[in-house]
């Protein structure tokens, strides 16, 4: 039995390697991501409204939107759950080892992390970003395939969205591939073939969703939706001055990785956070909550 | 002497212990429960509408038909729409980059008790029954129906300035949508 929207909000970790590389990231978009967890927490946050009837109300039409099926926000989370995964087992592991404030990413720790090749990198990037397109249409309405209105909102993210993308570019663009990530990302999926794609591991988790029809459908769908997300992400980049050196230094506050092994920073973070899925969440959350106070 | 006494209170102690941890470990009620379990009952619809006998009548209006009744941004405010979905839009409004309010169209057939809090109510904004609702929110009801909402996001949106966006929506456009 799949969990409540509520259970899900509550149980929102305070702590762990995604908090912990999140805020490592803070300096890309300062103060746009705090941590809300907890779903009454959330809906006070959202509405500013104190009064308990009034949140019961809320919290209550939240629960019944998120539990319609046909409403699409079940799809949503699935998405932002299964492009995601983490080895929570790992990130455990990872923070038992701590030495003082740092985790040092050597010896048996560093065994347990296998680089990703660039290719698979690059096709998990324009996986996320699909997943992220697909999703906000589920969230939010417009037609499930409408690239055009997808890119025109980002200028609107804010908040924990913002954060995502922000950790999107960083984690999944500048560190793996480093500071021609857009080309480097382009230039692989241009050599994707389809039977490449169906061999990919993330690929095979959120196929059923991914608009295109057939697997060259979709293999074009994502090379659309990159083409046409480039020029946000390039911006955001330049905006910033942002490379992978400045990235990594501020991820050095809480992993000790020396600057030789990028990849392995890469493989780490992506194998122990799971930010889509934590701030997919917190982002779902506050569009049901929002919605919900407006329908009471 | 102390043994015999534990001897005693040893075996009730232990069956009071694993009572304890055994009621422990499933989880504890929530104020959230019934909603979860009332809407996973039965299959939850809510887009659907309802006669007073909560038979289906029909759809909720598409979110999209309720976009051109919003009120245009002017004044050094912004405009953006967020949300469209079977039978609710929304729309932030910006002023300076900053959302200091949200504006909202909702068909009460997707959710008919919303409308009850308008029987009572005396004030009116635009000719139609209005309400305020918690700290932030004042809305009306057009045509017996359709859920015009304005909450504040932030202090400097006061509640004349959500009347004043309420009257601006174009509310008679609005009550002959079907």
């Amino acid at each position: 039995m799949s969990k409540s929207i509520f259970e899900l909000v509550d149980e929102l970790p305070t702590d762990n390697i995604t908090i912990r590389t999140l805020r490592a990231l803070d300096f890309v978009v300062p103060g746009q991501w705090e941590n809300v967890v907890g779903f009454t927490n959330t809906i006070r946050h959202v509405t500013g409204e104190t009064d308990e009837d009034l949140i019961q109300q809320i919290g209550e039409r939240a629960i019944y939107l998120y539990n319609d099926k046909s409403q699409g926000y079940q799809r949503a989370l699935w998405l932002y759950q299964t492009v995601d995964r983490a080895d929570s087992a790992l990130g455990a592991a990872a923070l038992a080892n701590k030495v003082g404030d740092k985790i040092p990413l050597v010896g048996g720790l560093l065994n347990r992390v296998t680089p990703k090749p660039n290719k698979a990198q690059a096709i998990d990037l324009c996986l996320k970003l699909v997943v992220e397109l697909v999703a906000f249409c589920q969230i939010n309405g417009i037609p499930g395939d409408s690239i055009g209105d997808f890119v025109a909102s980002l200028g609107e993210y804010s908040g924990e969205s913002l954060m995502r993308m922000a950790a999107l570019v960083c984690i999944d663009g500048l560190i793996p591939l480093g500071p021609d990530f857009i080309l480097e990302a382009q230039s692989r999926l241009a050599q994707t073939t389809p039977s490449d794609l169906e061999q990919n591991s993330t690929f095979q988790g959120v196929n059923s969703l991914i608009p295109g029809g057939s697997t060259p459908g979709k293999l074009n769908f994502i090379g659309q939706s990159f083409d046409s997300v480039k020029g946000w992400m390039s911006n955001f980049v330049a905006d910033r001055g942002l490379t992978p050196e400045k990235v990594v230094s501020n991820m050095q506050q809480f992993v000790e990785i020396s600057n030789d092994k990028l990849d392995y920073l890469a493989a780490f973070l992506d194998m122990t956070t799971n930010y889509y899925e934590h701030t997919g969440t917190q982002t779902l959350a506050r569009r049901l909550i929002e919605r919900a106070a407006a329908e009471i | 002497m102390i043994f015999p006494r534990l001897h005693r209170i040893l075996a009730p102690l232990l069956l009071a212990g694993l009572l304890f941890v055994t009621s422990c470990s499933t989880q504890a009620p929530s104020r959230w429960d019934q909603a979860q379990q009332e809407s996973t009952q039965k299959p939850a619809q809510t887009t659907r509408t309802q006669d007073r006998a909560g038979a289906p009548t029909g759809k909720a209006v598409g979110g999209g038909e309720f976009n051109k009744f919003f009120p245009s941004a002017s004044g050094g405010y912004e405009r953006v729409y967020t949300q469209e979905k079977q039978g609710f839009a929304e729309a932030k409004l910006k002023k300076g980059g900053k959302e200091v309010a949200v504006m909202s169209i909702s068909d009460t057939a997707n959710n008919p008790s919303a409308a009850q809090k308008f029987q009572q109510s005396s004030q009116k904004i635009g000719g139609y029954p209005a309400v305020s609702q918690g700290s932030n929110g004042t809305a009306v009801l057009v045509a017996n129906r359709y859920q015009v909402k304005v909450q504040s996001r932030d202090a400097s949106f006061t509640q004349s300035d959500r009347e004043a966006w309420l009257q601006r929506f174009n509310l008679q456009g609005l009550a002959r949508t079907r």
